[in-house]
């Protein structure tokens, strides 16, 4: 059986995924040219490497398509549901931080946490005739803070797929959710995290399909530890 | 009947219509929007959504409530109104079938609301009777009235009681609240360039300073949050944080959301709490007074109901009573219903209109009868 490794097809993320791999003892080359989606591991038969999307390494790891791949922890928990009963992430590679977090006006002086943006969109309809609304693509994530970890139902979500800190100033929403690393795009925007506001402190992770037959299989767990080894 | 109704569907439709609700057909694609609006965009996960050519979203009717009580507000008819209904409804479930038939009846501006929720509960109690006749069911009913009358008497600052009452119902969150209230942290220290303004309780200043940031910084002042609303609660958020409720208070909190017993001895628990606590709650006792001499009169046997005083929906437009019917070894809701007076204006309609109902799950009642 082949192994199938997906990689990041560009950037830094796929720079720093190479790295990984290099110091893991794992070179990965190109297949033909330098631009090629397809790659092998030098020295390792049987196998492949796919160079994919961040995103589509999480859908493709979920539908088990591929066996492992390198990819956000974010695009993991917000592309698959019930993530840990389909992959499992073996490595914390140590690159690509970036948190996901809520993020509010920062002249909401009053709304420090968590509590007091419930209390916030628990009025919010009775005061402004409408529910407050949430610029973000994160989905899933931001269902699973609000509902299940603060109790928080009602507000809406807007869907926002660039540009997302602009929302509320903008008037598209009235808060965010989206990740950051440094914090500098939400400064610039006048927007602050709240001090419980971390939703997911993702980075860039070797992530395994649960593929019963990798039990069986010598070469998964190598990798693993390689992998592991070097990050 | 539609294809896969249970076999009992037929005969319910007709003891529906002797109920003397008008029935209704609702179409079974609906726009998204007031689902979401009503219960949150929790629900997203749990129906079946879709968008139209022109982007509207658009979903299967996963419950007819809704649709209703939006069909009454368009059409401005008079009220009282009873509505009835049955058909099939959808819905994203881990267990069970995504397609599956419910019946229920609305009833929309009875001015006696005593008798409507007796009414209510007592037909959803006989409908479910007389289709699965040897289920033993239990009947549990809860008031949100109470609940905000204790809370309202326990003289905690306007945003506790806020805070309590919306998570009335979920369980986790009140206790965590409770925890708070016993034992506040620490306040947040309010950021540098507000501290002075609340120190000095200028509250005109904060306004306008908070106006000029957001006029500096290119935030829309009606947009979103006003500067008025922000400056309100931040005023009140430095009480809010500190407040430490009395070991007498919380210990009356506890003692009532402890409260679990049968109807029949319901009055009698709540007047008795009432006076242990020294709570003056006596206009929601006298509402939950007449509803059990409702049920009364109709004929219930009190003693077959609970009432749990912390059962209640963690929803904002459920303004009283409560219930719930279930049956079987899995305890299976086979009926859920209550007053829900806040939705009718949520939804649009210019006055209050008073409404109350219950809803039927055809499939498990169908688990049931099969079981026996």
């Amino acid at each position: 059986m082949t192994l199938t490794v997906a990689l990041p097809s560009k950037g830094r993320m796929k720079d720093d995924a190479i790295a990984v791999f290099a110091r893991a003892g794992l070179t990965v080359s190109a297949i033909g040219n330098d631009r090629s989606y397809r790659g092998r591991i030098d020295g390792i038969d049987d196998v492949e490497v796919a160079f994919l999307s961040a995103s589509e390494i999480a859908r493709e790891l979920g539908a088990g398509a591929v066996d492992f791949g390198v990819t956000g922890e974010d695009l993991v928990r917000e592309g698959l549901s019930r993530a840990d009963e389909r992959v499992e992430i073996t490595a914390r590679l140590g690159f690509g931080n970036a948190d996901v977090v809520v993020a509010v006006p920062d002249i909401w002086k009053d709304v420090d946490s968590m509590a007091d943006l419930g209390d916030v969109a628990a009025d919010f309809r009775t005061r402004h005739g409408r529910r407050l609304t949430i610029a973000t693509k994160y989905w899933r994530l931001t269902q699973n803070f609000f509902s299940t970890r603060h109790g928080i139902q009602l507000y809406r979500i807007v869907e926002s797929l660039g540009a997302t800190e602009g929302a509320p100033a903008s008037g598209a929403a009235d808060i965010i959710v989206d990740i950051t690393s440094t914090g500098s795009t939400l400064t610039a925007n006048h927007l602050r995290v709240l001090s419980d506001g971390v939703i997911l402190k993702s980075e860039a992770c070797l992530v395994r399909a649960r593929t019963p037959e990798h039990s069986a299989d010598p070469r998964v767990a190598a990798l693993i530890d390689a992998v592991r080894s070097a990050s | 009947m539609p294809f896969g109704a249970p076999d009992f569907a037929a005969d319910l439709a007709r003891a529906l219509d002797a109920l003397g609700g008008i029935r209704v057909d609702i179409p079974v694609i609906q726009p998204a929007e007031p689902f979401l609006d009503m219960a949150g965009e929790d629900l997203r996960r749990r129906i079946f959504l879709t968008e139209s050519e022109t982007g509207e979203s658009l979903c299967l009717r996963p419950e007819f409530t809704i649709p209703v009580c939006s069909a009454h507000i368009a059409e401005n008819v008079a009220t009282p109104r009873r509505y009835g209904y049955l058909g099939q409804v959808f819905r994203q479930r881990r267990d069970g079938a995504n397609e599956f038939f419910q019946a229920g009846v609305e009833d929309l501006g009875e001015p006696d609301e005593a008798g409507a929720d007796a009414r209510a509960l007592s037909e959803a109690r006989a409908l479910i009777a007389g289709f699965a006749p040897a289920a033993n069911l239990s009947i549990i009913l809860g008031d949100q009235a109470v609940f905000e009358a204790v809370v309202a008497g326990l003289g905690l600052p306007a945003g506790w009681q806020k805070r309590l009452i919306h998570a009335f119902g979920n369980e986790q969150a009140l206790d965590a609240m409770i925890a708070k209230l016993a034992n506040p942290e620490a306040a947040a220290v309010p950021d540098a360039s507000v501290a002075g303004f609340l120190a000095n309780g200028d509250v005109a200043g904060l306004e306008a300073h908070i106006e000029e940031v957001m006029q500096q910084t290119g935030y829309s002042t009606n947009a979103s949050r006003s500067p008025a609303e922000i400056a309100a609660r931040l005023i009140s958020k430095q009480t809010l944080d500190a407040t430490r409720l009395s070991t007498g208070s919380l210990d009356a909190l506890k003692a009532f959301l402890a409260l679990d017993v049968p109807l029949d001895r319901a009055a009698a628990a709540l007047s008795e709490f009432a006076r242990d606590a020294g709570l003056d709650i006596s206009v929601a006792q006298q509402a939950f007074e007449a509803r059990l001499d409702a049920l009364k009169q109709r004929g219930e046997d009190l003693a077959t109901i609970r009432w749990r005083a912390a059962f209640g929906r963690p929803l904002d437009y459920y303004t009283g009573m409560v219930f719930e019917i279930s049956a079987g070894p899995d305890n299976l809701v086979l009926a859920g219903g209550g007053r829900y007076d806040r939705m009718m204006t949520l939804l649009g309609a210019e006055d209050p209109i008073p409404a109350v109902g219950f809803s039927l799950w055809l499939d498990r009642i169908e688990t049931v009868r099969a079981g026996q």
